[in-house]
């Protein structure tokens, strides 16, 4: 216990000089951001990397996860005899929580590991301080578009994320388990308001994830050691520190918003 | 620029190091080292591996700052100089990195084109023009189309060099030119180099290990070692200067003032052979 004790402290204090050095980073990018509006063609271009590239997973994933719990929903309704309102209750967690939370978990994996194990390959070969050297900032070049470009897509492929859960959703309900379409539709337009599930649930929480996660891809890339070993274990804490930090900010935005 | 940062330019020092000292992982890597580059030469920085020769350009460019001392370029303390200035200084300043740091996501072209891109608005048309003037000096106009995976160690370093020139700066850095590059090449980067030098007045420095091709183009050597610089002149004298220094490090010789072994314990104990330690 007593040799394990330095070794935890070690880790506390390495992990909030972490998030210390994030939150600093964070401050650069943002001083940087009017500074890469003249490079707006590379933000575009990292739009379509990480928005429109992740569009496949994010779509069949979506339906997936709308089908398996309008299934799941059904037959524990059905005790009840509530399966009219498994639409309803569909929705309602999609927009709420799995459309946000899951996309950005998968928004972590697919592009948010491509960003930093990218930045960190043009560490390691030096294409970084070639940059500088060149009279370009880095830091508005290469780090400021994909963090705005994380930021724009999160929340367009939420919206593509519970639009596909929704048809998912229908397909396994009115399709399959033979729920009325009408009932299906009628009961979640009834019940889903704009405002708390759509823009707090649906676009708030996205752009805050998006937000987490593109900062901490970003920032991982930037600072990984310049070896391939250093780009690795960076490309790992991408996925690790975003999940936590989707998960727990999950937590304490629906603790503000509901 | 800042005033303060500017001291009065001395028309024949182009680069001037005075007192830097940098110490790195508690090793010293320069030792109140001093150091002037004149203008419109081509000046060759030797010495051994792992001796602060890459260093010493960062501490140039800006891209390092020292522990103690000054480096003034063209009149500017670089350390002084807000992140403004210190771009404006490097927009006058090529840089040709060891392991030519290409952008991968770009072709040669668009490699060549890029600082042009940056920091001009010139037409299209040329932009074109100057990339492949550039290309072809560096005998690589066929390959302004391929991507940095497609080119050989050599070639890449050849493009390197062209984005390098692209601006026609002022003083140009070279870490290891030559490294790579086969006979053919190599001639006609030293060539090169050496045209810059004369028709447009650049300022060279270059970093390596290669007598026979810094005699051919450099006007003065630098010899680093121990942090400080121990021996420099004119490359056709330092080679026969007599001091132990150039004897050892140009007669390739393990033993002598330049540090071969890296500093470590008895080697007998290490092996593990009794009563090595008494």
């Amino acid at each position: 216990m007593n040799a394990r004790a330095p070794q935890s402290r070690n880790v506390v204090t390495q992990s909030l000089a972490q998030i210390g050095a994030c939150g600093l980073f964070l401050l650069t990018l943002l001083g940087a951001i009017p500074r890469s509006f003249r490079y707006l063609r590379e933000t575009t271009r990292q739009l379509w990397f990480v928005g429109a590239m992740s569009l496949t997973i994010i779509m069949v994933c979506g339906l997936f996860v709308g089908m398996v719990l309008m299934l799941q929903l059904y037959h524990v309704l059905s005790i009840f005899g509530g399966t009219s309102a498994s639409g309803m209750v569909v929705a309602l967690s999609v927009y709420r929580e799995l459309g946000p939370v899951v996309t950005a978990l998968l928004f972590a994996g697919r592009a948010g590991t491509a960003v930093t194990a990218e930045i960190g390959l043009m560490r390691a070969t030096d294409q970084i301080s070639a940059m500088e050297m060149m009279a370009v900032d880095p830091v508005a070049y290469v780090a400021t578009p994909r963090f705005l470009a994380g930021l724009i897509a999160m929340p367009l492929l939420c919206c593509v994320f519970c639009a596909m859960a929704i048809f998912g959703g229908h397909l396994v309900g009115v399709t399959w388990l033979g729920i009325d379409n009408g009932t299906f539709w009628s009961n979640m337009t009834a019940q889903v308001d704009v405002h708390t599930d759509i823009v707090n649930g649906v676009l708030l929480k996205s752009l805050a994830f998006g937000a987490v996660v593109s900062l901490i891809a970003v920032f991982q890339g930037f600072t990984t050691p310049p070896t391939s070993e250093g780009v690795a274990y960076a490309t790992t804490r991408t996925v690790v520190a975003s999940s936590i930090a989707i998960l727990a900010l999950d937590f304490v935005l629906t603790a503000f918003l509901m | 620029m800042n005033e303060t940062a500017r001291a009065t330019p001395d028309d024949a020092t182009l680069v001037r190091i005075r007192g830097l000292t940098t110490v790195l992982n508690g090793k010293t890597i320069f030792d109140a080292l001093d150091l002037d580059i004149p203008r419109g030469k081509v000046t060759a920085i030797m010495g051994p591996s792992g001796t602060g020769k890459t260093t010493l350009l960062k501490h140039i460019t800006g891209q390092m700052r020292a522990d103690a001392g000054s480096v003034h370029v063209d009149g500017h303390n670089v350390a002084e100089l807000s992140r403004e200035e210190l771009y404006k200084l490097r927009e006058g300043v090529g840089y040709l990195f060891q392991n030519s740091a290409l952008l991968t996501d770009f072709d040669v072209f668009e490699n060549v084109a890029f600082p042009l891109r940056q920091h001009t608005k010139l037409p299209e048309v040329l932009i074109r023009n100057l990339v492949l003037m550039k290309l072809q000096a560096v005998g690589l106009r066929g390959a302004a189309r391929l991507m940095p995976n497609e080119l050989s160690g050599g070639m890449a370093r050849r493009v390197a060099l062209a984005r390098a020139i692209v601006f026609d700066p002022q003083l140009i850095l070279y870490d290891e030119p030559f490294v790579g590059l086969d006979p053919v090449a190599l001639n006609q980067v030293l060539k090169l180099i050496q045209t810059l030098n004369q028709t447009l007045g650049i300022t060279s420095v270059l970093v390596s290990h290669e007598l026979p091709a810094v005699q051919r183009i450099a006007h003065h050597v630098a010899l680093l070692s121990n942090g400080k610089v121990v021996a420099q002149g004119d490359p056709a004298t330092i080679a026969d200067d007599g001091s132990p220094w150039t004897r050892q490090f140009f007669g390739g010789e393990a033993d002598g003032p330049i540090p071969f072994r890296y500093p470590a314990g008895d080697y007998a104990a290490e092996l593990g052979f009794a009563g090595a330690a008494k």
